[in-house]
């Protein structure tokens, strides 16, 4: 018995490498299973209608496109061993992936198999500033957003601001920066500056503290599921304070978290939503990604992992190759405001998005994400 | 007695050419694995031999990991020499930290570890003296290199990483047939008795703990080297937790179990990678059936043989 | 003033729930000397559970959100523990002669399977209760803000630990089983079933734990499938901070646990929060090595 299990196991890996070599394979990396699974989850959908789609349109250079995903599990040793095993699946680039150490341990592997790496969710600084030369993100780094957030909790006049993060290397990162910046412009006060403990339910304690020191506004760096609970635990709390988050609380979860009431009134910084872009691309994605699974993404990461596969698509098909210098020096340079889910797209020398990507929202009486002017 | 003494090179000359037939990836798998047949060989010492219960094993894998780290990218002392260093913090940590709780009993021991695990990774994500880098980890450690060899790709790391767990298995395996391991066999299996016998317990626990985490300490100074990045997330308590499967799915107490444990907890998630994100599920289930039909752990050690001349044969065996 | 006693009802708050799973921990140890790790995802699954049923069946709509919640409360009980006896049919019961530690494995081993069937089950996004089931008063207590239903819950699991105390100490099973604890091997010579002890445990146990999933999922309003592993590890805690196996003492460990992390955070750091209350597991323990309330065990004769 254990022999015949084995031998499945052992034809199943040889199917999973010998497939036929008459497609152009991309990777993506994404967190499938572990604590960030939600996120890998929707990765994976976006990117999958996104090559079935190319596919109904005659594929890439005459060939199908085929995605390879491998688990990186949200931990930076099962990332490099997902890494490895991409670099000898012989995939042209991979997309991917979501947390900043994770992509960091993989940056290295597909640097040296030179295998271009398009990452959707990693915002740390460092990663674009060591010179690698097939490393690209489509999200944009922790100082821009740091800078509009900050913008914007000035253009609201708040005097006390409380900071709020979940020590996670985002939500650290943009508290950091944003600490900094306002501290620099002399604007307001910073009355509270501390980190919440992510996965929680009952934040009631950080609440209760936060109240006692009387800010105007507080700003929430982490991730939606907790800010739901903190909208929805402070009204509760009789506490009317103005919230604001960074761009990992732009979910539509959050609201239904938080009850509609709760949520009304909270702005939060985020790279413009597909409904909010003029493009057609953007919503004809949209309705079909809808037609399909049912409800519109609703993580900015997972439309950010679409936008990877989309110029890597694109940098392909516009220059008729698979060699990752060329695509690399496409991308670096002829790639000029590229379409694409998140708005328009070009990237910079070191492979980071140009432009200002990032807007304010503010969530309305009926729970919906109104762009602010 | 020849025929136990070839297993050894019976197991390692495969392992030695296995590399020139497989590609990067399982490389790196087989090299993870060797990580944690390290890590498994600690531990073992601790739980298999010591008799204690210590489900925070990756806290001193992250001292050791982290003293590497933070010494290697600010004095730029090459990572391999820092070995003894690593080993020493870990062990001296693991001295301050286990002195007043080792005279507790096994499950409230449990928790104890896990504490200090959790304190650990805690003091790690919130950049403990400025110099943990929070959960930014620290990046940029020099690679390592050996005379004029910079290591570098997985099959560089294979060998240096097999041959650490060959020493480790040497050592232990001395460890474990001298006076050190005696006193430790006999107080796991009736620690008043041994107490009687004029074995001081509480000394050899501690020491057992110490020198166990010593060597977790070492291990992270290589799982340093060949990240080149480390991280609060890769020393969770969920390390800790299959550090432990895999001295007790092997065999506790038996070192060839704790390799095929090491083999069957790292490779075999690896091996799941096909059922996609139902990959853990499957591994579970797999830990479960293992469990239930191996109660013992796979290879389970033995009890030890001694003989006596004076007796006669047939007589001495109860 | 005012923050500390705000403090002291959060503390309490949570330390509830704790107590409430810890009682599992407890239970289960207290017979078998077994650590349970699969207790936590029984939690997970009482939530789950109270959601599928809540949404499927609408009982608060028919027969109001009081009565709606009792039926629903003891429907998820009934199949967690059911599952829960199922775990221990498969998982544990063939480990019964084997190591101490095996078991362990089996359980943690279990607890990566259940966590990741709910994953697949229900997807791994969070999943949010329908927000008007329980009421959202918050009573104004001598300056205090107390949101009502934290008044409902606390009242709610302080019924049920008080039902689990007199089933233990005045029904003849719950005698058969507090035998057990002590001895095994003498217990079963006085002609108590074993078996059947340890499958009443494990149906006990785990519907608490489903019942206090059912709980946060009502209260919190939102859950997710690793949600038990931070409660689990705390009410484990918990557990042991009372001194293991010991009722009352889960009780206890659990509602100190609960205001020792509340007060520790918000007059130290929320950063360290879980550090701290580890250290206090940590000091207690070096001076009470056997728990709060457990027994003095000779460790040298």
């Amino acid at each position: 018995m254990k022999r015949v299990i084995l031998l499945c196991l052992a034809l199943l890996l040889v199917q999973g490498t010998a497939f036929a070599a008459d497609s152009i394979k991309i990777g993506l990396m994404g967190p499938i299973t572990g604590p960030w699974a939600s996120e890998g989850a929707e990765m994976k959908q976006v990117v999958q209608l996104l090559a079935e789609e190319l596919n109904q349109k005659g594929g890439l250079l005459g060939k199908k496109v085929e995605v390879v995903t491998q688990d990186d599990g949200g931990d930076p040793r099962t990332a490099a061993l997902a890494a490895q095993r991409l670099a000898t699946q012989g995939v042209v680039a991979v997309i991917g992936t979501y947390g900043s150490a994770v992509t960091e341990a993989t940056q290295n592997i597909y640097g040296e198999a030179k295998i271009i790496q398009i990452a959707n969710g990693s915002t740390a600084i460092r990663l674009s500033e060591k010179g690698l030369k097939y490393f690209f993100r489509t999200c944009p780094r922790d100082d821009e957003q740091a800078k509009v957030a900050a913008q914007a909790i000035q253009k609201m006049g708040s005097k006390r601001i409380a900071i709020l993060h979940d020590n996670s290397t985002y939500a650290k990162g943009l508290a950091d920066e944003t600490r900094g910046l306002l501290e620099a412009a002399k604007a307001g006060e910073i009355v509270f500056f501390d980190a919440l403990t992510p996965k929680e339910q009952d934040y009631t304690t950080v609440l209760t503290k936060m109240k006692s020191v009387q800010p105007d506004i507080v700003f929430f760096t982490g991730y939606y599921g907790e800010a739901g609970l903190l909208l929805k635990q402070a009204k509760q709390m009789n506490w009317k304070v103005t919230f604001m988050g960074g761009d990992a609380t732009n979910n539509p979860d959050i609201v239904k978290t938080a009850g509609k009431d709760a949520a009304a009134g909270f702005y939060f910084v985020s790279a413009p939503l597909p409904k909010d872009l003029p493009s057609d691309e953007a919503r004809n994605f949209l309705d079909t990604f809808k037609k399909k699974y049912g409800n519109p993404p609703n993580s900015i990461y997972a439309a950010l992992a679409g936008d990877g596969f989309r110029v890597i698509t694109q940098a392909i098909a516009e220059t008729k190759s698979t060699d990752p210098a060329k695509l690399a020096d496409y991308l670096h340079k002829d790639l000029k405001d590229f379409p694409g889910l998140t708005g328009k797209i070009s990237f910079n020398e070191k492979g980071d998005r140009v432009g200002e990507v990032y807007r304010v929202y503010r969530v309305n009486d009926e729970g919906q994400f109104i762009l602010q002017p | 007695m020849n025929r136990r003494q070839l297993i050894p090179l019976a197991v390692a000359a495969p392992l030695a050419v296995l590399p020139l037939f497989l590609n990067a990836y399982w490389i790196d798998v087989l090299n993870s694995i060797g990580i944690y047949a390290m890590l498994g060989l600690s531990l073992n010492l601790i739980v298999g031999h010591a008799g204690l219960f210590n489900l925070g094993h990756a806290a001193f894998y992250a001292v050791g990991a982290y003293t590497a780290a933070i010494v290697n990218t600010t004095f730029g002392i090459p990572v391999l020499l820092l070995l003894p260093v690593c080993g020493l913090a870990a062990g001296l940590f693991a001295l301050a930290v286990a002195r007043p709780i080792i005279h507790l009993r096994g499950d409230y021991l449990c928790i104890v570890t896990i504490g200090v695990g959790e304190i650990v990774r805690i003091a790690l994500v919130n950049n403990l003296f400025g110099i943990t880098g929070g959960s930014n980890g620290i990046f940029g450690i020099a690679r390592p290199s050996i005379f004029d060899l910079t290591l570098r790709t997985p099959l560089h790391f294979y060998y240096l990483i097999w041959i650490f767990v060959a020493l480790t298995v040497f050592v232990f395996h001395l460890l474990e047939y001298s006076r050190f391991g005696r006193a430790l066999n006999y107080l796991r299996e009736d620690d008043v008795a041994a107490e009687g016998s004029g074995v001081n317990t509480a000394h050899y626990k501690l020491m057992a703990f110490v020198v166990g985490a010593g060597w977790a300490g070492m291990v992270g100074n290589i799982y340093a080297a060949k990240m080149t990045i480390i991280s609060p997330e890769s020393f969770t308590f969920w390390e800790s937790v299959l550090m432990f499967a895999i001295v007790i799915l092997g065999g506790s107490g038996s070192m060839p179990g704790v390799l095929l444990g090491a083999f069957l907890i790292v490779g075999l998630p690896e091996l799941f990678r096909e059922f996609a994100n139902a990959r853990m599920l499957v591994f579970g289930a797999a830990m479960i059936a293992m469990m239930v039909f191996r109660t013992q752990g796979l290879i389970p050690s033995r009890p030890r043989i001694y003989r006596i001349p004076a007796v006669e044969k047939g007589e001495g065996r109860a | 003033m005012e923050q500390f006693f705000q403090q002291l009802t959060n503390g309490l708050a949570v330390g509830s729930i704790y107590a409430l799973i810890a009682l599992g921990y407890t239970m289960v140890y207290g017979v078998l000397k077994l650590i349970n790790f699969a207790h936590s995802d029984m939690f997970t699954l009482g939530a789950y559970l109270g959601l599928t049923l809540l949404t499927s069946l609408a009982l608060t709509d028919h027969i109001g959100p009081l009565w709606g919640t009792v039926v629903l409360a003891l429907m998820v009980m009934g199949l967690v523990a059911m599952v829960g006896a199922l775990l221990d049919r498969v998982a544990y019961r063939p480990l019964r002669e084997s190591p101490r530690l095996s078991a362990v494995v089996s359980a943690l081993g279990a607890s990566i399977f259940l966590q990741n069937t709910v994953m697949l089950i229900y997807g791994a996004r969070y999943r949010v209760y329908p927000h008007d089931i329980l009421p959202r008063v918050a009573l104004d207590v001598f300056g205090l803000q107390i949101p009502l239903v934290r008044i409902l819950i606390l009242c709610a699991s302080l019924t049920m630990m008080a039902m689990l105390y007199i089933f233990i100490q005045r029904t003849r099973i719950g005698t058969a089983i507090r035998a057990a604890a002590i001895d095994q091997g003498a217990a079963r010579l006085m002609g108590i079933d074993v078996n059947r002890v340890i499958l009443m445990v494990f149906l006990v146990g785990p519907a608490l734990g489903g019942a206090a999933g059912l709980m946060v999922g009502l209260y919190y309003g939102q859950i997710n499938f690793t949600m038990g592993w931070g409660y689990g590890l705390k009410a484990f805690t918990a557990a042991i901070l009372g001194g293991i196996g010991n009722i009352p003492g889960a009780m206890l460990g659990g509602v100190l646990l609960g205001v020792v992390e509340s007060l520790g955070a918000a007059y130290l750091s929320f950063a360290w929060k879980d550090a701290i209350a580890f250290c206090v597991l940590i000091l207690i323990l070096i001076v009470r090595p056997t728990g709060l309330l457990g027994e003095r065990v000779a460790e040298k004769v």
